[in-house]
């Protein structure tokens, strides 16, 4: 596999393309872009027929091992790959630790070994039993093991420990990948750690850059995963990601995961930033949203966001967002995900997520095109601008219902959860 | 200006010369329907996270909606205003709902029978209470807008020893049929089908088909079976009533659909069937073969590198094994789907191989082999072989 990018002024946009990939020769891929999130191999709602009806341009699943660990057992005994194991064999897969859409508990640490919290219980990794694994699972692209276990709060201590796990496990796995026949076909990426600490980063870059071989970078330890990443504002994020960026090599693939609100997409992306993921989709899907914000620069009408629990909706029979080109949009209507999501029916994520999937990958084309126009800054503007009024707009409801619940002394708590008051998650200004 | 086509032409078009069995085509306002036809249960306006595009692929020509949970969600004014179900889902093909009927067994401590109606207390909405009666069933069912609606029947639980009451419960069926049938406001789209009532009790049960086949009807139900009686008498009730009921309609045996009862069944003469067993069990992780079902949490399968049926072209066996399965079966949502998927078309293709070989007048055969697959130690329950002797068909001892 190979990364070719355009233009060569660091901490910018730039365009790239992933091609000739070595089990995908056909494939080209386009960045900046988003790979499909999964969990235990799929796509959360999506099987492979479901997924076949859609198209999505992006066609990278990410796979995260910790909720793929207890394949271990049948992977060795199986011929294929991970891809194939999880019937996406038309997808090229990319192994990473820690699930982006799921919070990552932290500390638990033990001497060198990275805790794994998979569904039966911990699991401590080292560079050698993670790479077992990854050559078990033979996925086309994978990140060396790495400790990301940090964020703006955490302590000196754990960061320069997080440093120097990562760069132990970066030794050893670059070893291992360097002998292995079996990963020769396999993207390696290096991670850099070190949470907001230049210092902890540059220890980190210092021997995880050196090596030319590596075909790209993770820009790891930023936060703990999970929904909490939405409400990170892009300005805590600057300064750290701005120097790794300014210190790696332009010419690599750099990755940064989790899932980000729309706003700080573009913020990364505007700091050189190529591969990111789709796990904001999943959380967004699970609070029975829908994606509006416009991708169009001219219009602005739609909202950034739909909540398809509030009874409004009911009798709508509108598609989620007219002229969307997604197979939920063409076929359902708002009336009818409204009630599938009330009588909490397995039906009503599936359509979301297909909406929502394709809104975030028409979301990165339309970044790319910008890119290429150079109209990204009214892209980033229009977006903002909706995502400014969405969260007053939900900061002045919430400041409503605080008012009224106070003066209400019994709360009906079938009703609050049945309908209409389902939180949206409120993004502090910064 | 020429008549109106009937909403439904129902023409048998072949029997199998050893039992009462038979397959025949139906054609309803959205649709041709090969019987015997298992139809499976979207209880919501969904049938379980598939959509109506992959309905379409499994070749499914007809589902069942339930018009109890319809009627409280979305409710009549949003389904109105939808234009119907049909168009609410997204639905092309034929559909056909219940009256609410049956959820008076299953919600019995929360419903009151009176000669009126039924009156329930909302499960989901803790405030409400709706009455249902024949016309308000029959006045959302006409709103729903499905092919084949049923008409509200006092359902009485198989098991009760009430005698008065059964009898009391078969009457007021035909009552409420008649007020169905006055209150039907659709009979050039839709079709009621009355539901052959009576329990166990033979002599009410044939009252009960005799009383409705007098009404002008297009099919008929029987109804109130398949709700914890023994199998001795099950069989015994499904052989009495396809006697009496006449051949030139469609036979709906309601709750039906394992697939040694379909087996049965249909030697019995019916046409028809539905059932929430088969996407109920994929929820818990069950996928059906012909020998059983398989519980694919269970540790025998996690190294199973073999699609849950090779015989299947499933979209879920064409792509998965059951080793995947096993690591995400009731886990996540996913599994689900691709069970439900498997499920549905398991029951599709013992359907279509029921009808073709009826077709091929090889019934009997088919029946043989297939009891005897399941039954390799020839361990055949009484009532499967009373059943299948009484159309003349005599399972196989090696």
């Amino acid at each position: 596999m190979k990364f070719i990018v355009e233009g060569i002024t660091k901490c910018a946009p730039r365009l790239g393309v992933l091609k000739e990939i070595e089990r995908h020769p056909n494939i080209t891929l386009e960045t900046p872009m988003a790979m499909l999130y999964t969990r235990g191999g799929s796509i959360p709602h999506i099987t492979n027929e479901v997924f076949k009806l859609i198209t999505t341009k992006s066609q990278i699943i990410q796979i995260p091992l910790v909720s793929t660990y207890n394949f271990e057992d049948v992977m060795t005994h199986y011929n294929g790959t991970i891809a194939e194991f999880v019937g996406m064999k038309e997808c090229i897969s990319c192994m990473t630790v820690q699930d982006p859409g799921d919070y990552t508990q932290p500390g638990h640490h033990v001497q060198d070994l990275i805790p794994l919290w998979t569904r039966h219980g911990k699991v401590l990794l080292n560079a050698k039993l993670y790479m077992i694994l990854v050559e078990l699972f033979k996925p086309d692209m994978y990140y060396f093991l790495s400790d990301g276990d940090t964020n703006i709060a955490s302590p000196t201590k754990r960061v320069n420990k997080a440093v120097q796990n990562t760069v132990k496990y970066y030794k050893e796995c670059i070893e291992i990948h360097k002998n292995s026949k079996i990963l020769k076909n396999s993207f390696a990426m290096g991670v850099i750690a070190g949470g907001y600490n230049l210092k902890a980063r540059k220890d980190c870059m210092d021997v995880v850059c050196k090596i030319d071989s590596i075909g790209g970078y993770l820009i790891d330890g930023l936060h703990n995963n999970g929904p909490e990443v939405e409400f990170l504002c892009a300005e805590e994020i600057k300064p750290v990601v701005e120097y790794i960026v300014e210190n790696l090599h332009h010419t690599k693939l750099k990755a940064i995961h989790g899932c980000w609100n729309p706003v700080t997409i573009l913020q990364l992306i505007k700091l050189g930033i190529d591969l990111f993921d789709t796990s904001y989709c999943h959380i967004v899907t699970e609070r029975s949203c829908a994606l509006t914000f416009s991708l169009d620069l001219s219009n602005t009408e739609e909202a950034f966001e739909l909540n398809l629990r509030q009874s409004q909706f009911a009798d709508d029979f509108r598609p989620i967002l007219p002229g969307c080109a997604c197979l939920t949009c063409v076929k359902y209507s708002r009336g009818y995900i409204h009630h599938l999501v009330t009588v909490q029916e397995l039906l009503g994520p599936l359509l979301l997520t297909i909406h929502n999937v394709h809104h975030y990958t028409k979301f990165f084309e339309t970044i790319r095109e910008c890119i290429r126009n150079d109209t990204l800054r009214i892209l980033e503007e229009t977006i903002t601008k909706q995502f400014n009024l969405y969260q007053n707009g939900v900061k002045e409801k919430r400041d409503e219902d605080e008012e009224l619940n106070s003066t209400e002394v019994v709360r009906d708590e079938v009703n609050r959860t049945n309908e209409d008051n389902v939180q949206i998650p409120l993004v502090p200004t910064c | 200006m020429s008549t109106k086509r009937s909403p439904l032409i129902f023409n048998v078009l072949a029997e199998c010369a050893t039992s009462k069995a038979r397959t025949g085509k139906m054609i309803l306002p959205h649709g041709e329907v090969n019987t015997p036809v298992f139809m499976p249960v979207g209880t919501q306006g969904t049938l379980k996270g598939l959509l109506t595009e992959q309905l379409e692929k499994l070749d499914l020509q007809i589902m069942l909606s339930n018009t109890y949970h319809l009627g409280i969600k979305p409710g009549v004014e949003v389904l109105k205003k939808a234009g119907g179900l049909h168009k609410f889902m997204n639905w092309n093909r034929c559909l056909l709902t219940d009256s609410g009927g049956f959820q008076m067994v299953s919600l019995l401590k929360l419903a009151e029978i009176t000669e009126d109606g039924v009156k329930f207390e909302s499960l989901n909405d803790q405030k409400s209470e709706i009455v249902l009666t024949p016309e308000h069933s029959i006045e959302i069912q006409n709103t729903i807008g499905a092919d084949i609606i049923m008409q509200l029947d006092d359902v009485v639980k198989t098991t009760s020893p009430d005698n008065a009451r059964i009898e009391e419960a078969m009457f007021r069926t035909t009552r409420w049929l008649d007020r169905c049938l006055m209150a039907h406001k659709r009979n050039d789209d839709q079709n009621i089908f009355p539901i052959v009532q009576g329990t166990l009790n033979k002599e009410l049960r044939t009252a009960s088909a005799k009383a409705h086949m007098e009404r002008d009807v297009r099919g008929f139900a029987i109804g109130g079976l398949s709700g914890g009686e023994s199998k001795d008498d099950f069989w015994r009730m499904v052989h009495l009533s396809t006697n009496i009921l006449p051949k030139n309609k469609p036979r709906y045996l309601m709750g039906v659909g394992f697939a040694v009862d379909l087996v049965v069944c249909c030697a019995l003469g019916v046409d028809m069937f539905d059932c929430v067993f088969p996407t109920r069990t994929a929820r818990f992780g069950c996928a059906l073969v012909m020998t059983g079902q398989l519980n694919l949490k269970q540790k025998t399968y996690k190294l199973d590198l073999n699609p849950i049926d090779k015989e299947c072209d499933c979209s879920t066996c064409q792509t998965y094994t059951r080793a995947y399965l096993h690591q995400i079966a009731t886990i996540h949502p996913v599994s689900c789907h691709l069970l439900t998927v498997h499920n549905v078309a398991f029951q599709l293709r013992l359907m279509k191989n029921i009808r073709d070989n009826i077709v091929a007048n090889t019934y009997p055969q088919f029946v043989q082999n297939f009891m005897y697959n399941l039954y390799p130690n020839q361990n055949y329950p009484t009532w499967v072989v009373d059943s299948l002797a009484a159309v003349n068909i005599k399972l196989l001892s090696i």
